[in-house]
């Protein structure tokens, strides 16, 4: 198909070859995603290579002052007249030796296996991520307590904060670059008989040029405490046997390498079944859920909107107040109501297994999800039906169309195109589904062949539960990281496909 | 039969037509409102039975009573008061500090250009996909570090340090700003900081009513993070989690009727505000594609 | 690099050492530099110096237990800030025992900040203990059958001798033994009725003869219009009818065994499900997801209910539901296993106080648990919470030796187990609820193969 037939179509026909040519796209998507995979690692080293000689040739280049500014910060900067600026790389290089001396250093150094904690047999266990012997003093009264409990060390918190060391270390690194880099600008600039920048100009140039720095630092800044930091400590713990029998303080954890993957793909087969059933459900579920409510949500926003249909705010609200309500309240809710002795069973005298078994708790999952999902589809859509311009449908039916090819020809495909980006979200959204899941079923009903789950968990109320129910933190990070891959997959793939969808639309 | 009476004829079954296919359509919608709203009605009449127990065989409670309600706000053992104004509290600052981050982040993609432009927007990409809790017994451990355990504060981080992360819908708006704008300002001499306040917010009236109204119902609903973080000290707890305790299995007879009550009022205010705010959560969700 | 790093780390433990003894005898106190709490009993060399075991509340050791304290309190800024975790239901009655631990023990050296939590309950308070000591309460209540991972994890104080001694004198032996792991005292018995027993309405089985067998129950039950409830779908009843079947279920050194895959464990399974062939005819055993106690208020209070199997705590609930005077009480009745009628085994737990054993106030935390123990307080538990006691003079009390109540869980002790040798570690963990859960859902009918594939999944579970 070229331009020319392109151009040539009905608005409607056009929206049918973009969403057909999304999906004739998946395969080439794919391909694309491997080779974007590939691109980015050559990038990366191409960055780290031009880093180096970038880091050489400033070094070669350098006066004296940018010289010596690579062993001690901001010096050079102080050597070309930016005394402010200097200062603040000396103290940042005065900071972090001091940072690392009494603190970094330390925790860095535990990190790698050379913890002891020493057994109850008096045997040191190798490979502890800390070290620590609890010393035991009575009183008087023959109390016992511990006498070093300050001083213990807490595989934990050794690894969180050397963790925080790392990231320091980075932060430090790029501001040591940047110091040799900013030395190095100046120093041309005074070659250039130009004044180098001041103080303050560089200080309102934040408020300008540089605006992105002030917009972004301090959100970046706590996504780095609280965000990121958290997230590489736990990829860690995937590597470590942080569970029930290994909990610090009492006894530290260690490194297992890949020994956790190997029990949830293959080596523990109970692990591993369990695994690969929740996955399957994760996914039948998501598609389940996605899709169900979208499509009734369309249905739902039809009707209201249908041209003839009165009070069409009254009917509109109805289905909102539900959708406002928060989650937890109506889910809590729904499990009362569809309990074994209670709600509706209680009423009706009867003892529907709706949570308890497992097949019906499947259904149940999916249908009350609608419940909640559909009011939501149905407010956006309506929104988006009001757009559709009134004259394609009067041309259908002009052509004769009646209205269910009015839906499947225009409909259908205007609001699929536009919506595409929400019903990806909404489909990586369902498999991170924690709140219907847990609220409802809690994961149950739960079969003896399930390691610490039940027949309708996600991997995300799996991983939960593994958490707070069975300190399987070490399995749950596992879990985590499985949870990353499948969305980073799934997302990164469409998101190559609405790529192409987008180029397709230029031509339009 | 003549032509003229065939076509009066045709006209006649069309409108017939139209008028059953109308009343089906009233029909369904009546049966789904019914499904849809007995659940909420189910919730208000628990919440007015003087019967204790988790569940009745007769829908209409046979002793009517606001007992659950003051029961709500003079109990002890559950100080859903507290808990209403911890909810409140972290609510609002989350809100405000969220939606100034949200704003922040999102300009600087979207009208900004600057060299790590692209490793950013994909690095936050990447952190947004991992699952949102996964990471919270380290999170915890670090609010333990700032002296923040178990505290309010430590809740209000939380919520809006991960917030930033949700910034392509805003993202999303601001692409839709024509970029003229910027330009005419940055010709009168306008530096961004200027046009980002004062040409660019005004504009962006329900992209931040979207982003203040998410942001807000957020801690209401929260269960994860303040099960995780406050542990036992219960007069911390937020309304989410405070009800979830009522239902545990020790207590769920005694005060099942009190957690409905609360749902009430805790739905109450949440529902009103989104029934009112709700074009502006259209608009947001669809990226501007419907014009509120 | 490894074995010089190791060498450090020796030296400065050596060094640590030295320098905590020394700063052990400056206060005047020994020093014993055990390895852990469980680690033997080569500690004597400390505690010869220490009080030896004599009344607690003789003056003399009052005064040295207000001395530890002020020295507590002295270290921690002159408060002695204590936590404590009990059962929601307990809090309100537990907090006026604390008021008065709080005037007993008051001294002019310190003020006491005793806080109590209902949020943590007895079922959870081991596991979040260990998870993190430090935020853990100071004085805890939790079920017996958690103390094994608790000693394990090292979370959990040794008990005082001069406590000890004490709590040995006052109560029965078998609270004393599963305070104790390895023949070391790790906690303070509370009350004897963490097990379960029968509670009947007596307009519907008149005397005791009527609640022999679950078959008979179940058909009064049913000519009636009520019903029998057993939650089969809870492990911790269910394991009751695998003891009945004669399955060795035993949790020892951290390893749980528990023989289900057997010819026992199948005749266990199929007794099971030959009650759950009756659900819906004078049958309930709940699969789903709402909790056994809330079934059986509901349950009686509806009239729905003729009799449960259930433990004391849900005493007080019951007799609002039908009356004081038409609750009955008795021991589990026969189950028809094999032919043959049997009778239903349990479990007779006890539930027991515990001290964090990184609890910044460990003597007063010790004295407050033990208070909390006393016999003066184990007979107010009973008047306010229905809780039986444990400790011995209390038991052979008028009022209490009469309770129905008691008596049933003194007939069902013959065949009860034990909780804390029986089950621990993964036991709880692995999915022992779903394997009855499954039966009810499936009402009885499942076939043999089926049964004993899911008891070999059952024991994969526990013991890998």
């Amino acid at each position: 198909m070229d331009y020319l037939d392109y151009v040539q179509m009905t608005k409607g026909q056009r929206a049918v070859y973009r969403v057909t040519s999304f999906f004739k796209g998946i395969p080439g998507a794919l391909v694309h995603f491997f080779q974007l995979v590939g691109f980015f690692i050559k990038k990366f080293f191409v960055w780290v290579g031009n880093g180096f000689k970038g880091y050489g040739s400033r070094f070669s280049k350098g006066d004296a002052g940018t010289k010596l500014s690579f062993l001690i910060m901001g010096v050079g900067n102080m050597a070309h007249k930016q005394i402010g600026k200097g200062l603040i790389f000396l103290a940042a290089e005065v900071g972090y030796i001091y940072f690392m001396c009494v603190f970094g250093m330390n925790y860095l150094s535990k990190l790698y296996s050379i913890g002891v904690q020493i057994d109850d047999a008096g045997t040191m266990v190798d490979g502890a991520i800390g070290s620590q012997r609890a010393l035991y003093t009575k009183n008087l009264l023959g109390v016992e307590s511990i006498s070093n409990l300050d001083t213990l060390d807490n595989s934990n918190q050794v690894l969180l904060y050397a963790v925080l060391t790392l990231i320091v270390t980075v932060a430090f690194f790029a501001l040591y670059i940047a110091n040799t880099k900013s030395s190095f600008a100046a120093q041309e600039l005074i070659a250039a008989g130009k004044k180098p920048i001041s103080f303050v100009q560089e200080a309102k140039s934040f408020l300008d040029e540089r605006f992105h720095v002030t917009l972004l630092t301090l959100p970046v800044l706590l996504l780095m405490v609280f965000t990121v930091l958290p997230i590489v400590f736990t990829i860690f713990m995937a590597f470590t046997n942080y569970d029930k029998e290994h909990q610090p303080p009492g006894s530290l954890y260690w490194w297992v390498g890949f020994d956790n993957f190997a029990d949830v793909f293959y080596a523990n087969p109970m692990k591993s079944e369990t695994f690969g059933k929740i996955l399957i459900w994760t996914l039948v579920w998501a598609v389940f859920a996605t899709f169900t409510n979208y499509i009734f949500g369309i249905i739902l926003a039809l009707m209201i909107n249908k041209k003839d249909i009165k009070l069409k705010a009254f009917w509109r609200t109805m289905f909102v107040i539900t959708a406002a309500v928060p989650q937890f309240v109506t889910l809590l809710l729904m499990r009362l109501l569809l309990g074994d002795n209670t709600g509706l069973n209680a009423m009706w005298g009867t003892s529907y297994p709706f949570l308890s078994d497992a097949l019906w708790a499947r259904i149940t999952v999916i249908v009350v999800n609608m419940w909640v999902g559909i009011p939501y589809t149905m407010l956006i859509t309506s929104g988006l039906l009001m757009n559709i311009p009134e004259d394609l449908y009067e041309s259908a039916r002009i052509d004769g169309a009646n209205a269910f090819q009015q839906f499947t020809k225009i409909t259908f495909p205007y609001i699929f195109f536009v919506t595409t980006p929400y019903l990806i979200t909404t489909f990586v959204g369902n498999i991170n589904n924690f709140n219907v899941i847990y609220f409802l079923t809690s994961g149950g009903p739960s079969p003896s062949n399930y390691y610490q789950a039940g027949q309708t968990d996600l991997l995300v109320t799996w991983l939960y539960k593994l958490t707070v129910n069975s300190s399987d933190f070490n399995l749950a990070a596992v879990i985590g990281i499985i949870v990353f891959i499948i969305c980073a997959l799934g997302s990164l793939i469409t998101f190559n496909m609405s790529k192409a969808s987008k180029n397709e639309e230029e031509f339009s | 039969m003549t032509n003229t009476q065939s076509k009066s004829d045709m006209q006649t079954g069309y409108a017939a037509k139209r008028k059953l296919a109308n009343i089906v359509v009233y029909i369904i919608l009546s049966v789904m409102v019914v499904i849809w709203i007995f659940p909420i009605i189910w919730l208000i009449l628990q919440s007015l039975r003087g019967e204790k127990g988790i569940s009745t065989k007769y829908l209409i409670p046979h002793q009517i009573t606001f007992d659950n309600y003051v029961t709500l706000f003079t109990d002890e053992r559950f100080p859903f008061g507290q808990w209403f104004v911890n909810t409140l509290l972290v609510a609002i600052f989350s809100c405000i500090i969220s939606t100034l981050f949200i704003l922040m982040i999102s300009y600087a993609f979207s009208r900004l250009r600057f060299k790590s432009r692209k490793t950013f927007l994909n690095f936050g990409l990447i952190l947004g996909m991992f699952p949102g809790f996964m990471s919270m017994a380290a999170t915890y451990n670090i609010m333990e570090v700032f002296g923040l355990k178990q505290s309010l504060v430590a809740l209000v981080i939380v919520y809006s340090a991960g917030a930033g992360l949700g910034y392509q819908v805003a993202k999303g708006f601001f692409d839709t700003i024509p970029r003229s704008l910027d330009e005419a300002a940055k010709i009168d001499g306008a530096t961004r900081n200027q046009i980002f306040w004062q040409i660019i917010l005004p504009l962006s009236k329900p992209i931040i009513v979207y982003t203040a109204l998410t942001t807000f119902i957020g801690p209401w609903a929260d269960y994860i993070f303040v099960s995780y973080f406050m542990k036992d000290n219960s007069e911390k707890y937020t309304v989410a989690y405070g009800l979830y305790k009522m239902l545990e299995n020790q207590t769920i007879n005694d005060y099942f009727t009190v957690f409905c009550a609360g749902a009430v009022v805790i739905a109450i205010p949440i529902t009103i505000l989104f029934v009112v705010m709700q074009r502006f959560y259209v608009a947001g969700v669809t990226g501007g594609a419907v014009k509120g | 690099m490894v074995s010089k790093s190791k060498k450090i780390v020796a030296l400065v433990l050596t060094a640590m050492m030295a320098a905590t003894s020394l700063a052990g005898c400056a206060t005047g106190s020994t020093t014993t530099s055990s390895t852990a709490p469980a680690a033997s009993t080569a500690e004597s060399t400390g505690s010869t110096e220490t009080v030896s075991a004599v009344d607690v509340d003789s003056d003399e050791v009052m005064t040295q237990i207000k001395d530890a304290i002020a020295q507590e309190a002295q270290e921690n800024g002159g408060k002695v800030s204590l936590k404590v975790w009990c059962s929601g239901d307990d809090l309100a009655f537990e907090k006026t025992l604390i008021e008065e631990f709080s005037t007993k023990y008051a001294d002019s050296r310190y003020e006491f900040d005793i806080r109590a939590k209902g949020s943590i309950g007895e079922d959870s308070a081991g596991g979040k203990i260990i998870e993190s000591p430090k935020d853990g309460a100071d004085v805890f209540n939790f079920a017996d059958d958690q103390l094994s991972s608790l000693v394990e994890a090292k979370a959990i104080a040794k008990v005082a001798d001069l406590f000890n001694e004490n709590v040995k004198k006052n109560n029965t032996a078998d609270a004393v033994e599963v305070c104790s792991q390895n023949g070391i005292a790790y906690a303070f018995p509370k009350t004897s009725d963490n097990g379960y027993f029968l509670y009947y309405d007596k307009r519907i089985f008149k005397d005791e003869s009527a609640v022999a067998s679950f078959d008979d129950m179940i058909k009064t039950a049913n000519d009636a219009g009520k019903s029998v409830y057993f939650n089969l779908g809870n492990g911790w009843y269910s394991t009751g009818v695998f003891f009945t079947a004669g399955c060795t279920v035993e949790y020892k050194d951290g390893k749980q065994t528990a023989t289900y895959n057997t010819p026992e464990g199948l005749s266990a399974a199929k007794a099971m499900c030959h009650l759950a062939e009756n659900i819906g005819k004078g049958f309930v055993g709940t699969a789903g997801s709402s909790g056994d106690n809330a079934t059986v208020q509901q349950g009686f209070a509806s009239g729905e209910f003729a009799a449960a199997v259930i433990g004391t705590w849900m005493g007080p609930a019951i007799k609002d539901a039908i009356g004081e005077e038409n609750v009955g009480a008795a021991k589990l009745p026969t189950v028809l296993m094999d032919g043959e009628q049997k009778q239903l085994h349990s479990f007779g737990g006890y539930k027991i106080i515990g001290v964090n054993a990184f609890s910044k106030f460990p003597t007063t935390a010790q004295a407050l648990a033990y208070f909390l123990s006393t016999k003066d307080s184990q007979v107010k538990r009973y008047e306010t919470r229905g809780l039986i006691p444990t400790n011995s003079e209390a038991l052979e009390d008028s009022k209490i030796k009469e309770d129905p109540a008691l008596k049933a869980i003194t007939a069902q002790r013959e065949f009860a187990h034990p909780q804390g040798s029986s089950v621990g570690g993964k036991y709880w963990a692995s999915n022992i609820a779903g394997f009855g859960g499954e039966i009810v859902t499936a009402k009885g009918k499942l076939t043999d193969a089926e049964l004993e594939k899911k008891l070999n999944d059952l024991v994969t579970q526990f013991e890998g």
